[in-house]
């Protein structure tokens, strides 16, 4: 770290050389290096998973992600349920942002089973509220997160706050502040309680404030800046090679966004561009991602307008007891906080699916990438790098 | 996309073809030459995005099904390559220099359903369960339920009831009116 | 390196938040959640019927059905189980799928979230019955309105012809009921939650979700092996059964709420398979059955009899059936319309029977033509199924007049051929299915010869007390046919010898303070309904000609004249004869079929005791 603040630049051609999988020739009985272990209990790591590091002084030559920890076979055991009893097990593969796989078992399974576009307006528009919302918790603890990484921690205290209010709405909204369960095969669990909108609109206003306190605290401050400027630089070519997606490809230059790609319920009646950056360091993915918390709050309140005063929230669909769905795969997506999730859906003509295989963002973001960006990087600077790939172990072990 | 996948079709004779939606079919490949067709796709045909890996287990007809799911963003559309493999002694190609994200899904597949990818690197390490003994646990003939109940511990504080057979009980006790229920009171 | 002076001292604005107000909620252990907040159960018990369906949505495995006992307003019996809901919160995720499925609307999740226990046991427990302190609290989860469903709440609609051509004079007695295609049976079996809470009610105890999930499967030869274990007439019931079941049918519990229509699907299985004995024997694995030396004679042919020599068949007896009319059925036959149950589909189940080597002895009186005595010589055992045939009189005066009739007489005739006397203007007295039957029957008659309806069906009861089925009510209306119940008759009116008419009052009320039969009237409330011929149908009694006065010294009797058994269904003092069908319990044929079927195992256990 110190070397960054002196503006020294250590010697590339003395790195190990880097393979495929970021792996490296290391001699550890020559006493130049040392192993230490980052997690899986750690403050710093995102959530519960290890990295296994390989360092010279202070500097990594090697790096190793481990996950597990929070293994319970949730995919197999989503094969051995009902199609409808799915999605309390799904979100479990996803703390960050439950609301996702709630919303591909029901899609998957309406289109499987040709009920697509039998689903109610209102119900379509109520999902893509609570998945704005979901969104939106996540920037609120994920933004200031980035400045916690670098000890900044007030701005966490203030967005904690704030998602807590978002967690107070989805409370009423789906009856639950984290696991909501509120997206069925069908449609949704609840109508607009009356009142949220107004009460929505409070938390916004908040949120607002709570954005430019934010700039001022993390982006027009000098100790952030030159911590996450120039630090783990994702570059274009890099994208596709590791299937790196979200905000993580848009920080160089990369516009992909499945809302705009593929478009999915009503986000082609809403009016917003995905933020980008050019720089792909650190810098630019928080950057970004404080940008993307402007949009979701304006998109929140797009959605409240523009969605009908009412309707219904479930089509009527075959008894869930005796559901059961002819042979066949599907794949659907949707742009996540942390770019696009997605599950692979196969079905062969009994009460359960045959295989569900959830896509997240993290596979590659937390191993892949993270092994590779690792290297050469000073061991103060993991758990920046860590949040500023959003990186999430639940969706890896599923 | 029907023309992709004619063109594909005349090139390496697909076994299945399924247009799932406006911009999603999946087909199957023969195995030997798979990896050449994802490696065609990528290069010539835009799907530079390789989005997952994944497996299906065909138990009953002895057969593991690959699914390699390539996105292409330019057409914004998706393929899904199938190859169906023997379960016996499951091997397929390596992908792994394709991109740099295969090597974690062969992992992954290798651990999970016991597939090999020889010349896949780090292919052999423990990816998310650590010193597993039984067979890979996604397989189909893997049951999770006997396998929790002989490793933890139940309580064995819960019983149920059926209903009806709680009510025959109950209501006409010595009157069984089924065979099997004639063969279960004696 | 270069460093901004903006940069340095714009986070210090941060401190502005030292002089603002903490946002942390101070008491959080009275924090209320949301008026939707999933938290801990709550159970209506007393509404609750056990139905598990919640258990049967619980992807945790966190709900067992328990026993209950000693709460008062819980036991077992028609339409509920007894047992209630208990919930493991090691297991629970508090998804609220079980309060979003349940049949009743009594489970609910409130809002209340704390609970702290020491002992990790007390966290499975019945809601309830377990008494906690949020059951009263209103707040929480319960299904969502609008429409939100997890099964049709609907039932699929039946087809049938209207009423003009139902009673066309060209084929009137035509069945109107057309019964459910492939699509709309298996969207019929959808429905079913697969409870069984049916099953203790049917009288036959019929494995009903069994067959409707055959349905689902569309697996018609399934289906008819699982109608077969327990009834052998299954087109016959599948048409006119008295579907008890469907009264308890946790589906139907709600108001608004269809009960599955679970006699039509039954009547859809046994449809699908062609009358073709071959096929029923090779599906039902009773082609070759070996056949042992014990032979057992069977009184009458009605369903109960048919039940008993079915099951007795199949364990090898040689069974006989003698009935004194020309064909097989018993009332089913020459009392119950075509037009609700076509002949041939009584034969298609009779045919089957009848192909497993059970023999039937048409045109035998017994008593007469061979004595009972008789068949105990040539038998080993001797069942009496000889319903109930003979009709009631109101005994008013006038009633003695030649065109005064019995309804079941009528209806015999119908059927076998012999002449219908048929008047233009016809008054039905009685108010239950088979004053409706003849009511209906007769108008078809009067269509066919003067082609038009005047028929006037009365009765005692009024219109919401009428003992017939709403459908039969509604249908005879819909045919021209007037019902007009709430009246007692007094006389039958002559005129010149003639019958013109019947006089009748206005009933008050039937019963007395004591609950016996004692109809008061408003005799100012006078009418007289026109009427050529009168026919009285207010319910059959039995003939027990055939039992000699020596027999009947043997046996006893018990209230209404009814012969005393055992609960093997053996007539007390006779252990060889054993009775069934209406004269022991219904009337109806899915009594007589059950109690037919415990009547051959207990014929089996009582032939076998020697050996
Ligand atoms: C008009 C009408 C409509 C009905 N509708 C329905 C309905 O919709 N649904 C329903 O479930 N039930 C209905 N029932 C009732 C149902 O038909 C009877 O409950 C059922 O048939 C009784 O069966 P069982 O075996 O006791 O005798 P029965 O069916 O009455 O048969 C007895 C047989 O024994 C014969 N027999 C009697 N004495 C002798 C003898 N001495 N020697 C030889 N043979 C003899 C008789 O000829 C007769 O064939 C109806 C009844 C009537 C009259
Ligand atoms: S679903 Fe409802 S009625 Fe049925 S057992 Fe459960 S709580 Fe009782
Ligand atoms: S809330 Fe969900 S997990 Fe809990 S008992 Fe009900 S169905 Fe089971």
């Amino acid at each position: 770290m110190i070397n960054k603040f002196l503006g020294f630049k250590p010697d590339e051609k003395l790195l190990p050389h880097k393979t495929v999988t970021a792996d490296t020739e290391i001699d550890l009985s020559s006493h130049k290096y040392q192993k230490i272990w980052l997690g899986p209990n750690h403050p710093g790591v995102t959530g519960n998973m290890a990295v296994e590091l390989t360092v010279q002084g202070n500097t990594i030559m090697r790096a190793k992600t481990h996950v597990g920890y929070l293994h319970r076979g949730f995919e197999k055991l989503i094969e051995r349920r009902l199609f409808v009893q799915g999605f309390p097990t799904s979100i479990r593969m996803c703390v960050a942002e439950p609301d996702t796989n709630e919303y591909f078992i029901a899609r998957a399974t309406e289109e499987l089973s040709g009920y697509a576009d039998a689903v109610p307006d209102y119900a379509n528009w109520l999902r893509m509220l609570s998945l704005e919302m979901a969104r939106l918790q996540g920037l609120l603890r994920g933004v200031p997160g980035q400045g916690g990484t670098f000890a900044l921690g007030i701005g966490v205290q203030w967005g904690v706050y704030l998602r807590d209010l978002i967690l107070d709405r989805f409370e009423e909204l789906t009856g639950a502040r984290v696991y909501h369960m509120y997206i069925i095969a069908g449609g949704v669990r609840g109508n607009l309680p009356a009142g949220f909108k107004a009460r929505m609109e409070d938390n916004l206003r908040d949120i607002d404030d709570f954005i430019i306190k934010i700039k001022k605290l993390m982006f027009d401050n000098s100790v952030f800046k030159t911590r996450a400027k120039g630090l783990a630089v994702i570059t274009p070519d890099m994208v596709d090679k590791f299937g790196i997606v979200g905000t993580n490809a848009r920080c160089c230059g990369v516009k992909r966004d499945v809302r705009k790609d593929n478009p999915y319920l009503f986000y082609e009646k809403l009016d917003f561009d995905p933020p980008t950056a050019t720089d792909g360091d650190v810098y630019s993915r928080t950057w970004i991602r404080w940008q993307e918390l402007i949009q979701t709050v304006d998109l929140i309140r797009q959605i409240m307008a523009k969605m009908p005063e009412k309707g219904d929230i479930r089509c009527q669909m075959p008894n869930v007891l005796n559901w059961k769905i002819p042979k066949g795969e599907t794949y659907v997506r949707l742009e996540s906080g942390r770019g696009e999730m997605g599950m692979y859906y196969v079905t062969d003509g009994s009460d359960k699916p045959r295989r569900i295989n959830l896509r997240g963002p993290s596979y590659n973001h937390a191993i892949s990438v993270l092994e590779h960006m690792l290297i050469g990087v000073d061991v103060a600077d993991v758990h920046a790098i860590m949040v500023s790939l959003q990186t999430c172990p639940p969706e890896i072990e599923r | 996309m029907k023309e992709l996948i004619e063109k594909l079709n005349s090139k390496y004779d697909l076994q299945e073809i399924v247009y799932q939606r406006d911009n999603l079919a999946f087909t199957a490949i023969r195995k030997e030459n798979a990896i050449d067709a994802i490696t065609y796709l990528r290069d010539y045909e835009e799907f530079t995005h390789l989005v997952m890996m994944s497996c299906v287990d065909w138990i009953e007809d002895g057969k593991f099904q690959l699914l390699y799911l390539l996105n292409s963003p330019e057409k914004k559309c998706d393929i899904g390559i199938k190859v169906y493999i023997d379960r016996e002694n499951p091997e397929m190609f390596s992908a792994h220099h394709l991109w740099k994200s295969v090597w974690t899904y062969q992992r992954e597949l290798k651990e999970f359903y016991g597939i090999d990818f020889p010349g896949s690197p780090r292919v052999n390490d423990d990816f998310v369960v650590e010193g597993w003994e039984e067979i890979p646990f996604m397989r189909r003939d893997f049951d999770t339920h006997e396998y929790a109940e002989k490793t933890y511990f139940p309580r064995g504080n819960r019983k149920t009831n059926d209903p009806a057979e709680y009510m025959r009980k109950k209501l006409y006790p010595n009157q069984p009116v089924t065979a099997k229920q004639r063969k279960d009171d004696k | 390196m270069s460093f901004n002076l903006k940069d340095i001292l714009t986070p210090f604005t941060a401190w502005a938040n030292v002089v603002k107000d903490p946002v942390t909620i101070k008491d959080p252990f009275t924090r209320e959640a949301a008026p939707r907040y999933r938290g801990f159960h709550a159970n209506d018990v007393q509404v609750c019927i056990g139905c598990g369906s919640c258990e049967a949505i619980c992807e945790n495995q966190a709900i067992d059905l328990v026993p209950i006992e000693g709460v008062e307003g819980i036991e077992t019996k028609d339409g509920d189980s007894g047992l209630r809901p208990s919930v493991d919160y090691g297991r629970c995720c508090w998804c609220a799928l079980c309060v979003d499925i349940c049949t009743t609307d009594s489970l609910r999740l409130t809002n209340a979230y704390t609970w702290v226990d020491t002992d990790a046991d007390n966290f499975i427990f019945t809601p309830g019955v377990d008494k906690k302190e949020w059951d009263d609290k209103q707040e929480g989860w319960r299904k969502p309105q609008d429409g939100y469903e997890f099964y049709g709440k609907e039932r699929v609609h039946m087809e049938e012809m209207h009423s003009p051509e139902r009673i066309d004079p060209k084929d009137s007695f035509v069945e109107f009921i057309k019964g459910y295609s492939k699509e709309q049976a298996q969207q019929e079996a959808d429905r079913c939650v697969s409870c069984g809470i049916c099953t203790a009610t049917c009288p036959a105890h019929m494995g009903i979700p069994e067959y409707i999930k055959a349905i689902r499967n569309d697996d018609m030869e399934e289906g008819m092996r699982v109608l077969y274990e327990t009834n052998p007439l299954p087109e016959i019931c599948g048409r006119i059964c008295t579907h008890k079941c469907e009264d308890v049918c946790s589906v139907g519990f709600k108001d608004g709420s269809d009960a599955l229509s679970i006699r039509w699907l039954k009547r859809y299985i046994a449809d699908q398979i062609p009358a073709d004995t071959n096929q029923y024997k090779d599906m039902l694995g009773t082609g070759d059955i070996a056949k042992n030396d014990k032979k057992i004679a069977f009184i009458g042919s009605g369903p109960a009899s048919l039940s008993a020599a079915y099951y007795l068949a199949l364990l090898g007896y040689n069974c006989t059936i003698f009935e004194k009319l020309p064909e097989a059925g018993g009332m089913m036959r020459y009392g119950i319309p075509s037009y609700r149950l076509p002949y041939d589909q009584i034969n298609k189940d009779v045919d089957y029977i009848v192909s497993l080597g059970v023999e039937m002895k048409y045109n035998v009186n017994i008593g007469t033509d061979i004595t009972l005595e008789q068949l105990n010589t040539d038998f080993d055992a001797v069942y009496a199924g000889t319903g109930l045939h003979l009709g009631r009189s109101t005994r008013i005066p006038g009633s003695e007049h030649a065109n005064v009739y019995q309804s079941v007489d009528l209806l015999r005739d119908i059927v076998t051929g012999a002449e219908v006397p048929v008047e233009k203007k016809v008054v039905v007295i009685g108010g239950g299915n088979v004053a409706m039957d003849i009511t209906r029957s007769m108008a078809r008659l009067q269509m066919e010869k003067y082609g038009e309806v005047n028929v006037i069906a009365t009765s005692l009861e009024d219109e919401e007390h009428m003992p017939a089925d709403r459908e039969e009510v509604v249908e005879a209306r819909e045919e021209n046919c007037e019902i007009n119940p709430g009246y007692g008759p007094q006389e039958v009116v002559l005129k010149d010898g003639k019958v013109v008419g019947l006089k009748v009052w206005k009933c008050l009320s039937i019963f007395d303070e004591t609950g016996a039969f004692n109809p008061k009237y408003d005799e100012s409330d006078e009418r007289i309904f026109e009427g050529d011929m009168v026919i009285e149908s207010i319910g059959q009694g039995m003939d027990l000609s055939y039992l000699s006065e020596e027999i009947k010294t043997k046996i006893e009797f018990g209230p209404r004249g009814r012969i005393v058994v055992n609960e093997d269904w053996q007539a007390k003092g006779l252990p060889w004869l054993f009775i069934g069908g209406d004269i022991i319990e219904g009337p109806d044929v899915i009594h007589g079929i059950a109690n037919g079927h415990r009547g051959a195992m207990a014929i089996d256990q009582f032939l076998n005791q020697g050996r």
